[in-house]
């Protein structure tokens, strides 16, 4: 191992693959926002909570788009819910996390800040707003705030 | 539940980029010369993805080097755009299409600027 359980929730082993060190609220928990994005993506593709999912390809014609979208989303759709099954998996499983799992679970944990990032409107001059401790958004911004940290360090340990 | 039962009042940015007509002009003349690299993939600046993971999914997706790719991200940062490859349009619909299964805002376009079919 690379790293300790001290330097960060992902460390990478001798032999390459990944292990995520997660505490075990904090595994439940990501487990239980893996499955409501299960909901979501499974749910309209319109919806505006997902529409940073399911992006227009051509954005000044529409009538390629929409060809290009007939093709694509369902495919797109299929790719994200497979992502989020085998994540669901491994999460379950806690073993060592090869090539394609740290994929995943990157492209899972992306998903969810998208989520999340698009229902608390960040922009980019955005700090994190003063909240009070008990209003349900400031427990939004903590969520978003870890999802970047766990993000970072997914990045991080696959970086070559 | 998170994400389930909040309704939010979500501004979706839209991006879009406008098309001149004597640029549509242009594109069908330089189209022979243009013609092994008709269509531009353009990833746009968005404020939620990471620059680290930008920067990443670039390398990962199309093999550029450290260099190239944080230049990239720091164009889509800075200038709000960059083109980050090219070719036909079967080969810009693929990559339009993986750098949306990655979670980054690219669209395509006819290089040049216009979408003339």
């Amino acid at each position: 191992m690379r790293r300790g359980r001290d330097a960060g929730p992902v460390g990478r082993n001798d032999d390459g693959t990944f292990e995520l060190l997660l505490e075990d609220h904090e595994r439940e928990a990501l487990l239980s926002f893996v499955s409501q994005l299960r909901e979501l993506v499974a749910g309209d593709t319109r919806d505006p909570r997902v529409a940073r999912l399911f992006p227009v390809a051509y954005n000044n014609d529409a009538e390629a788009d929409e060809e290009y979208q007939r093709f694509m989303r369902d495919e797109l759709v299929t790719a994200r819910l497979a992502t989020i099954d085998q994540v669901t998996e491994l999460l379950s499983a806690r073993g060592p996390l090869g090539e394609g799992d740290i994929t995943r679970l990157m492209l899972t944990v992306n998903s969810l800040r998208l989520v999340l990032g698009t229902l608390l409107d960040v922009t980019e001059d955005d700090a994190e707003p003063e909240l009070d401790e008990d209003d349900p958004v400031s427990a939004q911004w903590n969520l978003y705030g870890w999802l970047g940290w766990l993000l970072e360090w997914i990045v991080e340990a696959q970086a070559p | 539940m998170f994400f389930v039962n909040i309704v939010s009042p979500v501004s979706v940015r839209s991006v879009r980029a406008s098309v001149m007509p004597d640029e549509a002009v242009r594109v069908e003349e330089d189209a022979s010369v243009a013609a092994d690299h008709p269509w531009v993939v353009i990833v746009w600046n968005d404020p939620i993805n990471l620059m680290s993971y930008v920067t990443f999914v670039l390398q990962k997706l199309f093999g550029y080097s450290l260099e190239k790719a944080t230049e990239l991200m720091l164009d889509v940062h800075e200038k709000g755009r960059a083109v980050v490859s090219s070719g036909t349009r079967e080969k810009a619909e693929v990559d339009v299409f993986r750098l949306h299964e990655h979670g980054l805002w690219a669209t395509m376009e006819r290089d040049g600027g216009g979408e003339q079919s």
